[in-house]
């Protein structure tokens, strides 16, 4: 009797310190990097430095937020950088036609949502498996925004840098458009059909087809949505430089990918969250801060970057095997609550 | 797939396969006698300076009338740029006008090349090897001009921050040494706060200014290997509310760099110029297709754009169309 009381009581321990440290460990790593960046350098927790910091991020986490809807339910863009380049350049250019900053911005998302039509088709109707379909939008979109500019920057922007270099209260423009977008993010994924639809996807897609889920029409939902996003982080980008660069925004959507991954977003498909998202985005730029706040060399800062990817990648598969243990008591718990 | 999924893809790969043909530069035919035709093989369309090259050579060759020039992207692959090399060899180019990617790379396919008969010149950059004939800009001189300059302006104890290009990159590499040679070894008082890699960006330059910001109240001076980097720690600069800006520095002359060195917010660059190289580079081929002797290495000098003469770049830009 005592040995049974027993043993069920430290199950209920090992459950409950299961559960913090694998739905609650991002945010205990963010507040430990927080503490120990705060003592490394007294430049690091300044209001200045924060929002200076939130700022540089922006741009960056809100393409991760279409990354992590799309790699929930197991698909992927790779392209989200160059379609970020394109469309930004021709928000600029719109800018520079019409003299108008809201067509400028129009401009930009729908040249994202476009580029992304044409992906998602690929995916959906010819069955190419995103990772080739948005490899090949990759290239095209790079060499369109090449095309359009001949290579050259494009300069003299005047009132359009109000996107990325303004502010409203103080707080930097592009860190309310990021706020913004991880409010629309999680209410897409938390209180939505197609959020419930895209974790189904990702967790079974036969299954989720069995069950009656539109899989195509969900899956370029995904596709639309990111691609609003990248739109918009190309004007954000752009406006922030202060120039129209055809080559913005290389490698970037490997760095979406990595804030996203580090935020608790699985490659397996059917596990991530907004707020993972935003944490994980967080920690890569408190880490390229204090790097450079501490004047860590370029080559070092590197490999220590690569360190933390590996080290996130790693405890991503470990709490793999938790995965399948959570998602049943998640379910358990939605049958009580119905 | 369905029949008609089938179709719609021949006719997509239809389409982009002739207008492939549409897009091309196509050569005029040779009126009399013997037309000489060049291939230039750019390091990479998508490079702001080699693009303006690439136009510039362009317009160089049309003002020989026995010229004629076809432009290659090498797209920054040693691969693709020694398989443009094999294949200009094979279509029986009669000169080869290269834009090396990599000092080491392109020797071995440029001396398959030679042995083939096909003449080879190098703008922009050299290879190792001697032989070839080559027009190229002198790193360690771009800089030098700008650090003179430093020298008397950049206050006593003052703080600086250095902006690199790409990591081995030789551009890069023998300004910063420059920068070493006839600033940072006579002014052993500065001191560098900050140095670190921007990849020529200007958002990358961008981000690690506002970085240093925050660790330095003040900064003096900014020295980068290129303007775009210098621009974007400028507008980091600008972002932090800052009243005056430091002295910056850069190398290129690009439309903005020579606009911000008009309107006060940056301190000098050198121009490479694009037409000059392209100038150069074509008369020495045009001069080895017609059997003349040509000197080899030719360099062209940088010229130091300052506030004072601001104007006349800024004009060159405006003719060239990159700014209004």
């Amino acid at each position: 009797m005592i040995k049974t009381m027993s043993k069920r009581f430290s199950d209920l321990f090992l459950a409950f310190m299961a559960k913090l440290t694998s739905k609650y460990s991002i945010y205990l790593i963010l507040v430990a990097m927080l503490i120990i960046c705060s003592i490394l350098s007294p430049a690091f927790f300044s209001a200045k430095n924060l929002s200076n910091i939130s700022r540089q991020i922006s741009i960056t986490t809100i393409i991760s937020f279409g990354m992590t809807m799309l790699i929930i339910s197991g698909m992927i863009d790779l392209a989200a950088g160059s379609v970020m380049a394109l469309a930004g350049i021709l928000a600029v250019a719109t800018y520079k036609f019409t003299g108008s900053l809201l067509l400028s911005m129009f401009a930009g998302i729908v040249i994202g949502i476009g580029c992304n039509i044409v992906s998602g088709l690929i995916v959906t109707r010819f069955k190419t498996p995103p990772f080739i379909a948005t490899l090949a939008m990759m290239t095209s979109a790079r060499g369109a925004a090449l095309l359009y500019t001949n290579g050259q920057n494009i300069y003299q922007l005047d009132e359009f840098v109000v996107y990325g270099q303004g502010d409203i209260l103080g707080i930097p423009t592009p860190v309310i458009f990021m706020v913004i977008i991880s409010i629309v993010t999680w209410y897409l994924l938390n209180n939505t059909r197609f959020g419930r639809h895209l974790y189904a996807i990702g967790g079974n897609e036969d299954a989720a087809r069995a069950s009656g889920i539109k899989i195509n029409q969900t899956k370029m939902t995904a596709y639309v949505i990111s691609g609003a996003f990248v739109g918009l982080s190309g004007v954000l980008f752009m406006s922030r430089v202060n120039a129209g660069l055809p080559n913005a925004g290389i490698g970037f959507e490997f760095d979406a990918m990595t804030a996203s991954i580090i935020g608790g977003t699985s490659f397996s498909g059917g596990v991530g969250t907004a707020m993972g998202t935003l944490v994980g985005a967080f920690i890569m730029g408190f880490l390229n801060n204090i790097m450079n706040l501490l004047g860590i060399q370029s080559y070092l800062q590197q490999i220590i970057k690569g360190g933390i990817i590996v080290i996130a990648v790693a405890y991503d598969i470990m709490s793999k095997n938790k995965k399948t243990a959570s998602q049943l008591g998640n379910i358990e718990e939605r049958g009580k609550e119905a | 797939m369905k029949l008609t999924g089938k179709i719609a893809l021949c006719l997509a790969s239809a389409f982009l396969l002739t207008s492939t043909a549409v897009w091309s530069q196509a050569a005029p035919a040779p009126k009399n006698g013997k037309t000489y035709r060049i291939a230039y093989i750019a390091r990479a369309q998508g490079d702001s300076f080699a693009a303006w090259l690439a136009d510039s050579v362009v317009k160089e060759v049309k003002k020989y009338p026995d010229t004629q020039v076809t432009v290659f992207d090498g797209q920054s692959k040693n691969e693709l740029i020694a398989s443009h090399i094999e294949n200009a060899v094979t279509s029986k180019y009669d000169l080869i006008l290269l834009q090396p990617l990599d000092s080491e790379a392109q020797v071995a396919p440029v001396k398959e090349a030679i042995a083939a008969g096909v003449k080879v010149v190098t703008v922009n950059n050299r290879i190792n090897d001697a032989t070839v004939p080559a027009v190229d800009a002198d790193p360690m001189q771009q800089a030098e001009v700008n650090a003179k300059l430093a020298l008397k302006q950049i206050p006593q104890n003052a703080k600086v921050v250095v902006l690199m290009g790409p990591a081995g990159n030789m551009h890069s590499d023998k300004r910063r040494e420059s920068w070493k040679k006839y600033f940072f070894d006579v002014r052993k008082d500065v001191k560098i706060v900050g140095e670190q890699i921007a990849n020529w960006n200007k958002d990358e330059g961008m981000r690690l200014m506002e970085d240093w910001i925050q660790s330095n109240p003040k900064i003096d001076a900014i020295v980068a290997m290129n303007d775009n980097m210098a621009a974007g720690a400028l507008e980091a600069v600008k972002g932090s509310g800052a009243k005056t800006y430091p002295l910056a520095y850069g190398v290129d002359g690009t439309a903005e760099a020579c606009l911000k060195i008009k309107a006060g917010e940056m301190t000098s660059t050198s121009l490479q110029s694009a037409f000059s190289l392209a100038e150069l580079s074509v008369k020495m081929s045009h001069d080895l297709l017609t059997g003349k002797k040509v000197a080899s290495p030719q360099f062209i000098s940088a010229e130091l754009i300052t506030k004072e003469n601001a104007d006349k770049f800024i004009k060159m830009h405006k003719d060239l169309g990159n700014i209004k």
